[in-house]
């Protein structure tokens, strides 16, 4: 019965904030209700303890119901920042769609089934790209409908390869050598492509950057901080019902780790050249996905332990970006023509938690990225100092493209406020310019990137009983034991 | 060889040549009842309907709905989006746009009477895509037999086809449609045999969801784009 509320009550929840979506206050109050009974069910939920419903076994485990926990929290951020930053229409009942699929993917163990369900979301998560505000006048850009086209065909994609994978997956038998290419080498290899694209792993990440570009803050939070992490725990649960795979597989273990390198240094190359703030982030979101799969497909204790927990690090710091960036971009009182490049002076804890959720990405100290990124370094410290040395490079890049970015757009000279000038003959008061007033810092969303950036430098500072929880369930994993 | 899985090979070689709408979406109607047939006949899953003169699997029979479905969605988006645009509804500057975009149409209809040079990457990408599909089989029999092993990875190859060569967006979600009939095929046949886990009902039922939704984003960007720039061509969308 617990199981059945988790998946259907937001599914019902996001129909009935559908009929009533003109209402935005009392649709966000039903949605943060929504999530806090889904939190208090997920945490009755018995750990292991599995459940048959049609012949489909759902099952939580303690990654995943931290992880289930996680995206319900960052759900009630992102729906209380809705008050205040710009969405669509449909934001919210789409992202009560969106956080059901998500739990129910984490509560199954069917692959099938959860590759279908993540194109399902896919499809769900184009309406919220094109999503325009309730009552607005403005036309839908041209590049909107682009960007939402080429996530919808690269998603669909990527589950049609993961489905493809996961039925040859069904008749593989280890040891046996059907052809020419040993056929774990070739479900490795679709099981690669699909995953890549759905993480945006470099050369396939062009729709991550066109998403946080032209979709709207929230809705690139929503892609970023749920999705692609839950594309990740899809791909442990892979490992882990065909460890053989892997096993039989160290050549393919190999490229991945040189794909896994070769994102990172594409990652922050590509945000040290851009000019626009989103693309530079959006470049720092594929060298993070780079480093979060070199972890994982080090297949090493330690570096499963530093991937999952830099994925959950991702979920905070990606919170707290979009939300920064949400906030930095909305207009302050200057005109619309006035570059602006002093918006941490501006906006200070807007601008702070920008350059923070930066800092946790790249897992500078005292930020939550710290401790995971060091677990990806020992990783892969432990495959040979080549590999560690690309790494760093790869972060080093990232560093500079922040400071490039922060220099550019935050930390910059405001520009000069008009000089008031003597009257004219015949000038009256009533013909001279008005007085220009700044706007001060929006204070809701404020104390909510307040918050994150405390939650990040509190997980920085103490990783212990995070750390712990997630080294528990990697030791159990079948798959690391084999290997 | 199977007489369907014919029909279904030329069908979708049909939509990933011709770029008339008419034709391609009639073709992807004869391939869903193609295949919903080819699985009747094989009787990968047990019959569980009895319908006068025929016993057939409900799975089967959900396939061929979910076919009609799709194509009835992707043929009412394209008779809405290619009849006379609604001029009272327009002001001046929708006008302008229109007008701009009407010129852009007649060129673009006058530059397509029939040029042979717009099938060809198609078409050798159709050969490509069948030299691919008759080697495979021959490296990995995946599926019971070879037919069936021919004419997944050939809906699957002729659909990542047509979306690399398409010119609009209902061609996208056609060739998107192809590639999940194709994993839908190999599904099926190869799930069923013994050796494999056996099919499941849900699966197949999500199968079928994840078709209408795609169908329906399809239409609902159409919508959008249509709304947008007064065309469903990529080249439109793609110029700005």
């Amino acid at each position: 019965m617990l199981y059945l509320l988790l998946i259907f009550f937001p599914i019902s929840m996001a129909a009935t904030c559908f009929v009533l979506r003109q209402r935005t206050v009392l649709v966000i109050t039903a949605a943060v209700a929504t999530m806090l009974i889904q939190i208090a069910l997920a945490a009755q939920i018995p750990l292991d303890a599995p459940a048959r419903l049609l012949g489909t076994t759902l099952t939580l485990n303690a990654l995943n119901r931290l992880f289930m926990l996680i995206f319900l929290g960052i759900g009630i951020t992102a729906f209380i920042a809705s008050l205040h930053l710009p969405h669509g229409e449909n934001f919210v009942p789409v992202m009560l769609l969106v956080l059901s699929l998500a739990s129910t993917t984490l509560l199954l163990q069917d692959l099938f089934i959860v590759s279908l369900l993540l194109i399902g979301a896919s499809l769900v998560i184009v309406l919220a790209i094109v999503d325009m505000p309730t009552g607005t006048s403005a036309l839908l850009a041209t590049r909107t409908i682009a960007s939402a086209l080429k996530y919808l065909v690269l998603m669909v994609l990527a589950g049609v390869l993961m489905y493809l994978s996961f039925v040859l997956t069904d008749i593989y038998r280890p040891g046996e050598v059907s052809g020419r290419i040993p056929l774990a080498r070739f479900i490795l290899g679709l099981l690669s492509a699909g995953f890549a694209l759905r993480l945006a792993l470099a050369p396939f990440h062009a729709w991550l950057v066109d998403v946080v570009e032209d979709a709207a803050p929230l809705v690139s939070a929503l892609v970023i901080a749920v999705f692609n992490v839950i594309g990740l725990l899809v791909l442990v649960l892979t490992f882990q019902s065909f460890p053989a795979l892997l096993t039989e597989n160290a050549f393919g273990l190999g490229v991945l780790r040189i794909g896994g390198i070769v994102t990172s240094i594409a990652g922050g190359l590509l945000a040290f050249a851009q000019t626009s703030m989103r693309r530079s982030l959006a470049y720092l979101l594929v060298y993070n996905a780079g480093m979060i799969f070199y972890g994982l497909v080090s297949v090493s204790t330690v570096g499963l332990a530093g991937a999952m927990f830099e994925a959950l690090n991702q979920t905070l710091s990606v919170t707290l970006l979009f939300i920064s960036l949400g906030l930095l971009e909305q207009p302050d009182g200057r005109p619309a023509n006035v570059v602006r490049r002093d918006l941490l002076w501006r906006w200070p804890v807007a601008g702070a938690g920008l350059i923070s959720g930066g800092l946790a990405l790249l897992g500078l100290p005292p930020f939550n990225g710290f401790a995971s990124k060091l677990l990806i370094y020992q990783a892969a410290a432990q495959q040979g100092w080549i590999d560690l040395v690309a790494l760093v490079v790869a972060t080093v890049l990232g560093g500079l493209a922040l400071m490039k970015l922060a220099h550019e757009w935050l930390l910059g000279q405001g520009d000069e406020a008009p000089v008031s000038e003597p009257a004219l003959l015949g000038e009256i008061e009533i013909d001279r310019p008005p007085e220009r007033r700044l706007d001060p810092e929006p204070r809701g969303p404020a104390i909510l990137a307040m918050l994150l950036l405390m939650i990040c430098l509190g997980i920085g500072v103490y990783p212990e009983p995070v750390l712990a929880t997630i080294d528990d369930v990697i030791r159990s994993l079948a798959f690391v034991r084999a290997l | 060889m199977n007489w369907f899985l014919i029909v279904i090979a030329i069908s979708a070689g049909i939509i990933l040549l011709i770029r008339d709408w008419r034709i391609t979406i009639s073709a992807l109607l004869i391939n869903y009842i193609s295949l919903s047939l080819f699985l009747v006949e094989q009787q990968f899953l047990p019959p569980d309907l009895d319908l006068p003169g025929i016993s057939i699997s409900t799975t089967a029979l959900v396939r061929l709905i979910t076919g009609l479905s799709v194509a009835i969605i992707l043929s009412i988006t394209a008779l809405t989006f290619s009849k006379e645009y609604g001029l009272q509804n327009l002001d001046e500057f929708g006008l302008a746009e229109l007008r701009r975009a009407a010129r852009a149409a007649q060129q673009q209809h006058t530059d397509r009477q029939f040029r042979l040079s717009d099938y060809v990457v198609p078409f050798w990408s159709g050969v490509l895509a069948l030299i691919a599909s008759l080697t495979l089989p021959q490296i990995y029999l995946i599926a019971p037999s070879q037919a069936i092993d021919f004419t997944w990875c050939w809906l699957g190859l002729t659909g990542l086809l047509t979306i690399a060569t398409a010119g609009d967006l209902l061609k996208i979600g056609l060739g998107l449609l192809l590639c999940t009939s194709s994993i839908d095929l190999l599904y099926t046949s190869v799930v069923s045999s013994p050796q494999a886990s056996g099919v499941g009902v849900i699966p197949l039922t999500l199968l079928s969801l994840v078709t209408i939704l795609l169908a329906l984003t399809i239409a609902y960007l159409s919508g959008l784009l249509y709304g947008r720039l007064k065309t469903l061509e990529l080249d439109e969308l793609y110029k700005r």
